[in-house]
């Protein structure tokens, strides 16, 4: 099997603040990535910058489009505008980031299916209701604001309205960052779910480390915008290598 | 097949003063297929690191480690994942789930990694949970709220659901009655019956004796104490 998504060697500053440098990911259809560390240390430059939503400065990102491999940082901007409509989704760890307020839960929900061509009412609306019952929002709430929606159902939405175009490789910054417990817990069962039936590819940042263990297949520590050390996730969470990771693992509350 | 070759194993513990702890040097380990071995020593000793290391979930620092003839290479991740997906099971100490995740949820998840008809794979878990006396009630409740030696059966099930070519128990019968001890060790001999190849901590000798286990004194080997 070959990789869905590649990153060589990927460097982004701001000026001559390091945001990361040296970073390399591999993700495999159907895999989960994590990436962990303290604030500051450069996860959310990383997954912004291999997700479009900063431009790196230096580095690859190779993207497996059916077979056929696309050099991210070198394609038109068109056709990267595409492809993150189509082959890639961003989930934002405040879903007000990543939703419009003022548009009903099911138009934010169509918005990709417009986008991609989709013109036909029926099948777009009944394409809305499939969503809204995969993420356990009841049919009823389509034609609602999400403004009028609670954390953990705006989190829902948000994760609808980025699948609903079956994109193969999915960013999710913080997904479960400001939500209490319980809805966390739902979120994350959801998430699991979905990435086992959909064949879904994640790039997934946390700093918490009980969420990446349930989740991630694989997991990048990062510390001052490097990679200090990565592997298999329950493997660099058992038995970490590095004194960094070790000084993060040691340093989780037991409930 | 599981083959442990001049594996040696260490913790360097960087935030405690460097401390190094060596716990094996050139561990050698064979379990064939329809074999149980039981690892036996006292706590601390090393038993459950060696069933982390075959897991892929512990780091060793030289030797080699092949299932079924494939390597745990920590270089390849990719390869430890297929690994688990196809070839072992394993059955911790701790039940490990996401809260509010109903039990026959949890039984089934193994299995829908390689069946993906639902209603099959829920009857396969409903029959396992039978097995195991764990009350019709409870399915559909999340273990977390379990007595210990439920959560320890619903683990149980999750772990023997699929026949694994190769299994690693880690007390799997720890805090069970006799009744439901014995209903564990007959599963397992079942597996071993089909050609598993086994690998298990038993803290009691009376299992070990009716799972007719090959023991292994780690005491003898390990260098930890």
């Amino acid at each position: 099997m070959e990789p869905i998504l590649s990153v060589q060697n990927l460097n982004k500053y701001y000026g001559d603040q390091v945001g990361c440098k040296n970073m390399n990911m591999t993700l495999y259809p159907g895999e989960v990535v994590g990436v962990v560390g303290e604030s500051g240390s450069g996860k959310t430059t990383f997954i912004n910058s291999i997700s479009g939503n900063l431009n790196p400065d230096r580095g690859k990102i190779l993207i497996n489009k059916d077979n056929e491999i696309i050099n991210f940082l070198e394609i038109s901007e068109s056709l990267k505008r595409l492809l993150i409509r189509t082959e890639l989704a961003f989930v934002h760890q405040n879903p007000r980031d990543g939703l419009r307020l003022d548009v009903s839960a099911g138009g934010n929900i169509s918005e990709r299916l417009m986008s991609i061509g989709q013109r036909n009412y029926g099948n777009i609306r009944q394409t809305i209701f499939k969503w809204l019952d995969k993420v356990e929002i009841d049919k009823s709430r389509v034609d609602d604001f999400p403004r009028t929606f609670s954390g953990g159902m705006l989190q829902r939405l948000q994760i609808a309205k980025n699948l609903v175009t079956s994109p193969k490789i999915i960013f999710m910054d913080e997904p479960t960052g400001g939500l209490d417990v319980s809805v966390q817990a739902k979120i994350l069962d959801l998430l699991r779910k979905l990435v086992r039936e959909l064949h879904l590819s994640v790039v997934i940042v946390s700093h918490d480390l009980a969420v990446i263990r349930l989740l991630a297949d694989k997991i990048i520590v990062m510390k001052n915008g490097e990679a200090v050390e990565s592997g298999l996730c329950d493997q660099v969470l058992d038995d970490p290598q590095h004194s960094y990771t070790q000084l993060l693992v040691s340093s989780v509350l037991q409930v | 097949m599981i083959e442990l070759n001049n594996i040696t194993k260490k913790f360097t513990l960087h935030n405690q003063g460097r401390t190094n702890i060596s716990v094996f040097k050139n561990l050698n380990l064979k379990i064939n297929p329809g074999e149980i071995v039981a690892l036996t020593g006292p706590s601390g000793v090393g038993k459950s690191s060696i069933l982390k290391m075959i897991y892929g979930n512990y780091f060793f620092q030289s030797g080699e480690i092949k299932i079924n003839n494939y390597k745990i290479d920590h270089k390849y991740p990719r390869n430890i994942i297929e690994l688990r997906k196809n070839t072992i099971g394993y059955v911790s100490q701790f039940l490990r789930v996401i809260p509010r995740v109903p039990t026959i949820e949890i039984v089934m998840e193994p299995l829908l990694e390689i069946n993906f008809d639902q209603e099959e794979v829920r009857e396969r878990a409903e029959k396992i949970l039978l097995d195991l006396n764990i009350d019709k009630n409870l399915w559909n409740l999340s273990p977390l709220t379990f007595s210990g030696g439920e959560q320890q059966r619903v683990n149980v099930a999750r772990g023997l659901i699929r026949n694994y070519p190769c299994l690693l128990l880690d007390e799997p019968t720890a805090s069970l009655d006799n009744v439901n001890k014995d209903i564990v060790l007959n599963l397992i001999n079942e597996k071993k019956d089909k050609g598993s190849s086994i690998i298990g901590i038993f803290h009691d000798e009376s299992s070990r004796k009716y799972l007719n286990a090959r023991e292994i004194d780690i005491t003898k080997i390990s260098h930890a104490n």
